[in-house]
């Protein structure tokens, strides 16, 4: 079973992530904040992690160089989810090497086929 | 215990027996003490209770809080197949049961239903939709838009706008203009989401001024909103309300209105210098070969920032025909106008880098430094 | 003469009672137009979504402005927090104010920085810039580190302000700790309100004994040692009820040193901060005051009253002192440079109401304060003292200033509520107490120091030691002198 990282400051947010992840039938874990995110991605390994940019303590981005810096980690996907289209922002996060952007507001049963799609490719590596 | 009844009869006497015999500084000095010490009794016990009072109400409401959240999310997970009739009723029952008649319960669901709604696309959205209305709620977010405070007002016109209520269109067109700035913003913010005959017909009548931070918000929601058709904005360039013509440059500087062109060059003649200053910056950006005779015609009579902005105007454009006039703004005295003239220099994509390195060979030591700063693109 | 003295001593007692009958009066008025402020921000604010500036390309672009004096131990941390804020349009400006430890190469190896050809336009005078640099790696396209010679904190400003290429300035200490929305915050004023905006400040906070990790603030506590818990007490009076009154009555004089956000092309036109006053964050905002009042414009400086910044408190009484020292100092040489301002009608609040006030109130209180009680235990001495009335003078000013910093903790009770825990409250509640008698005399008697200091033509700079946040607390006993 594929395991998944959620973090996402919003709890509303976080919580329909999760159920929906999880009914999808993925092992799920939630941050509500991005030092929590940070501190799990450091002691875990994870097949995807979904981050939202703006996190109160420890922004997406920060997770994300992280993650792509690690030479274990970095085959992980990062999706981030943004409210904030900003092109620099967006540079930033593909320059970083994140593997997709999620603008709110989206589709969820988009977001679920679209991490299916990441998790398979990942296999690979 | 002798002490403190000592004191205690002292203080006693102080206030009833000896008052009448003091002069009156001390007698008012005695008032002030005793005011002092009652406000400041007042104040701990009213902190004590309201933190009370809130950890028992916060307890409560965690409750509905919590079980609200798992009902939604549970609703909003639904199958791609599952038809969106079928999962709200499914789910209404549920719902239902919530004590709505209690205030705060019944906006923490709304606040819920909201959030989600502004977050999710798709079936999950019209999922949301339709539940809002089944429960009633878009009945309840008339009766705020009719209450008489303005606090309530605005909750209700930004339920109305996030749940897309468009039969509460004409009710809101009335407030577009109120004297209440907060009110008037939130009313117009969503005049244009939701009127679907003329969404700017506010521009038309609008009075009051439109803060910079409407247009903020304005702006944000008319780029934004996928579904608006845009009109052209040359129509409201020669109203006579300066922030509805500030607020429309924005929009042509935006969307790239060509068919502006006429209006926005004739703006430059605009007593209002923020307005000649955009109608530059777009003329620029549209590089519009038409005004630059117009703008040269301006330069020298206007303020540092408008003679920065045209010079840049004059860069984009680039037809070569003020070229010799950039040219000679780097012998300006004015530091800024030199690096802005050279930065106009550069724009020239054929040509820009070539002749800066050129005029660097024949000018003094100050000139080069700038265009130096000027060709390193680490930097502006 | 022995009658004599007992004239004396009843005129005496009713110059105290006269006196602090007025300074209260003026409390209660500046506690209820602060009241009301206050309320009509929070209203205001409630209906507020930042998210809107945050994405807008039409929002105000501001550069960041943070001197650097030997930071060796905490600058990249600093810098780390300063690039992480929420907003859109921004560059973080770091002026190394020719330190003399390793921070600017700290900076040059974690930022690998090369220097850029910038040409430098002095628009503002400020010693000899060395070199501009930037990053060579794109994530960090926002930063410009700025090296100069060293010529003080208000130098190193000047100097960051002829490098900015921004809209607005936002000036502050680089140790402090920034909220991530605080730009947004103090933003918002300048596109909302009918009159020019020049300058906005907000409320500083005391970060001692919080919890910060990685530049950030992860946990409010009231500070363990009882000096820095006076002055939580302080701030928020000074903060959330004199400010806010101020502001309300557009008569603002101080925006802190800490945190402000300033118009730069005023700051330009005025000529920059003033780097020959210890005072010079006071002094620049009643200069840009005065030069739009003689440019006759109408303009306001705003306060917003949510936690935006929180800064490390000395809790050694000898710095605190000296940092006393210095404010007092800092006020005289502004109330002495701008002395024609006094009651003149010409400058409006400023000359009618705010510059009166800060002579009278804030230099003059404490030297009252201090003659008084000279005079009082001469009066003793002679045996001519009614014990009785004095005290009762004395419970009434004691009585006073309680309820006063009883009414600040509502304030802040009502409005944002910093320290959640119901036990920090009732420290800070007893501190009220306690403050009158231990800590107030000791601010009369630097504020005496500062005076004398003045008078007597010593121009000591009073370098406050700082620390970085991860052992502030272990280091603060050691804290050495370093002017």
């Amino acid at each position: 079973m594929s395991k998944i990282l959620i973090a996402e400051d919003e709890v509303l947010m976080l919580k329909a992530l999760e159920f929906k992840l999880k009914k999808e039938g993925y092992e799920v874990e939630v941050a509500s904040d991005g030092r929590q995110a940070m501190e799990k991605v450091k002691s875990n390994t994870y097949d995807l992690v979904l981050t939202d940019i703006m996190m109160p303590f420890v922004g997406g981005m920060e997770i994300l160089s992280y993650i792509k810096n690690d030479a274990i980690k970095k085959h992980t996907p990062v999706l981030l989810i943004s409210a904030v289209g900003l092109e620099h922002v967006v540079l930033e996060g593909f320059s970083l090497g994140a593997d997709d952007f999620i603008y709110k507001p989206f589709n969820l049963n988009e977001l679920s086929v679209r991490i299916k799609r990441y998790i398979k490719q990942n296999v690979f590596h | 215990m002798s002490i403190f009844n000592t004191l205690f009869n002292y203080i006693g006497q102080i206030y009833t027996d000896r008052l009448p015999y003091f002069p009156t500084n001390i007698r008012v000095s005695l008032l002030i003490i005793l005011f002092c010490v009652i406000t400041a009794i007042e104040l701990y016990l009213y902190m004590m209770v309201r933190r009370a009072v809130r950890s028992v109400r916060s307890k409560r409401m965690k409750y509905w809080d919590d079980y609200i959240s798992v009902l939604l999310a549970n609703m909003i997970v639904f199958d791609e197949t599952d038809h969106p009739h079928e999962v709200v009723a499914h789910f209404y029952p549920k719902l239902k049961k919530i004590p709505l008649r209690s205030k705060v319960v019944n906006s923490i669901l709304v606040e819920k239903i909201l959030t989600y709604h502004k977050n999710f696309t798709g079936k999950t959205a019209e999922v949301l939709s339709l539940m809002y209305r089944k429960l009633s709620l878009d009945k309840k977010a008339k009766r705020k838009i009719k209450n008489r405070n303005w606090e309530t007002k605005i909750e209700g016109i930004r339920e109305a706008n996030e749940m897309d209520l468009m039969e509460m269109a004409h009710l809101i067109v009335e407030y577009t203009d109120d004297e209440n700035a907060l009110l008037r913003m939130e009313a117009q913010a969503a005049y244009i989401k939701l009127s679907q005959s003329d969404p700017f017909h506010f521009l038309d009548r609008a009075q009051e001024r439109i803060l910079d931070w409407h247009q903020v918000v304005l702006f944000e929601i008319i780029t934004k909103h996928k579904k608006l058709t845009i009109p052209s904005f040359s129509k409201w360039l020669y109203s006579s309300n300066d922030t509805v013509v500030m607020l429309c440059l924005k929009l042509v500087d935006h969307f790239m209105q060509f068919d502006a062109a006429q209006e926005v060059i004739k703006l430059l003649k605009h007593q209002n210098p923020k307005i000649v200053r955009k109608a530059v910056e777009i003329i620029g950006k549209l590089e519009l070969e038409d005004a630059e005779s117009f703008m040269f015609e301006i330069y020298f009579n206007h303020s540092e920032e408008i003679k920065l902005e045209i010079l840049n105007a004059l860069g984009k454009i680039a037809s070569g025909n003020y070229s010799e006039f950039l040219s000679s703004r780097i012998y300006s005295a004015d530091v800024k106008i030199k690096k802005e003239a050279l930065y106009a220099i550069k724009i020239d994509p054929d040509h820009g880098e070539e002749k800066l390195r050129t005029i660097y060979l024949q000018t003094g030591q100050e000139n080069q430094a700038l265009i130096k700063h000027v060709l390193d693109d680490r930097i502006r | 003469m022995r009658e004599f003295l007992t004239d004396f001593e009843t005129i005496f007692n009713n110059a105290i009672f006269y006196y602090a009958v007025v300074v209260m009066g003026s409390y209660v008025i500046f506690t209820l137009l602060s009241a009301i402020e206050m309320n009509s921000y929070m209203k205001k604010n409630s209906y507020v979504n930042y998210r809107e500036i945050l994405v807008s390309p039409l929002a105000p672009s501001v550069s960041i402005l943070a001197p650097a004096y030997n930071e060796e131990a905490t600058i990249i941390e600093n810098i780390r927090s300063l690039l992480s804020l929420h907003y859109g349009n921004y560059e973080v400006i770091i002026i190394n104010d020719g330190s003399t430890d390793h921070t600017f190469q700290r900076m040059f190896d974690y930022y690998q920085l090369e220097k850029v050809d910038f040409a430098v336009n002095y628009q503002i005078t400020c010693n000899e810039i060395k070199g501009v640099y930037k990053s060579k790696l794109p994530s960090f396209s926002k930063l410009t580190i700025v090296d100069k010679v060293n010529g003080g904190k208000s130098d190193a400003l000047n100097a960051g302000i002829n490098v900015s290429g921004k809209d607005l300035l936002l000036c502050i200490d680089v140790d402090c700790i920034v909220q991530e929305d605080a730009i947004l915050k103090l933003a918002k004023p300048y596109l909302e309100e009918k009159y020019q905006v020049i300058a906005t400040g907000g409320v500083v906070r005391i970060a001692n004994s919080c919890k910060v990790e990685d530049g950030k603030l992860v946990e409010v506590n009231m500070p363990r040692n009882l000096w820095p818990r006076f002055q939580v007490l302080e701030y928020i009076r000074a903060f959330l009820m004199g400010r806010m009154a101020w502001s309300r009555l557009n008569g603002l004089l101080i925006i802190s040193g800490a945190m402000g956000l300033f118009d730069k092309n005023i700051v330009i036109k005025v000529g920059g901060y003033d780097h020959t006053t210890v005072g010079e964050d006071m002094e620049l905002v009643v200069r840009m005051r005065r030069y739009m009042y003689e440019q006759d414009r109408r303009f306001k400086v705003v306060y917003i009253p949510d936690p935006l910044c929180w800064t490390e408190a000395p809790a050694d009484l000898q710095i605190l002192g000296r940092q006393r020292n210095r404010w007092t100092r800092g006020t005289i040489e502004t109330l002495w440079t701008h002395k024609d301002l006094f009651f003149n009608p010409r400058y409006g609040i400023l000359g009618m109401l705010s510059y009166p006030y800060w002579l009278f109130f804030e230099w003059l209180a404490p030297i009252v304060e201090a003659f008084g009680v000279c005079v009082f235990i001469l009066l003793a001495l002679m045996g001519n003292i009614n014990w009785e009335f004095s005290l009762i003078l004395l419970s009434m000013v004691y009585c006073f200033s309680v309820m006063l910093s009883t009414v600040a903790i509502f304030f802040e009770e009502m409005s944002y509520q910093q320290y959640t825990k119901g036990k920090d409250l009732a420290k800070l509640l007893l501190a009220a107490f306690l403050e009158p008698i231990l800590y107030h005399p000791l601010t009369v008697i630097w504020a005496i120091q500062g005076n004398v200091h003045k008078f007597r033509g010593k121009n000591n700079w009073g370098t406050m030691t700082r620390k970085g946040f991860k052992n502030a607390e272990a280091l603060n006993s050691t804290a050495n002198t370093t002017t």
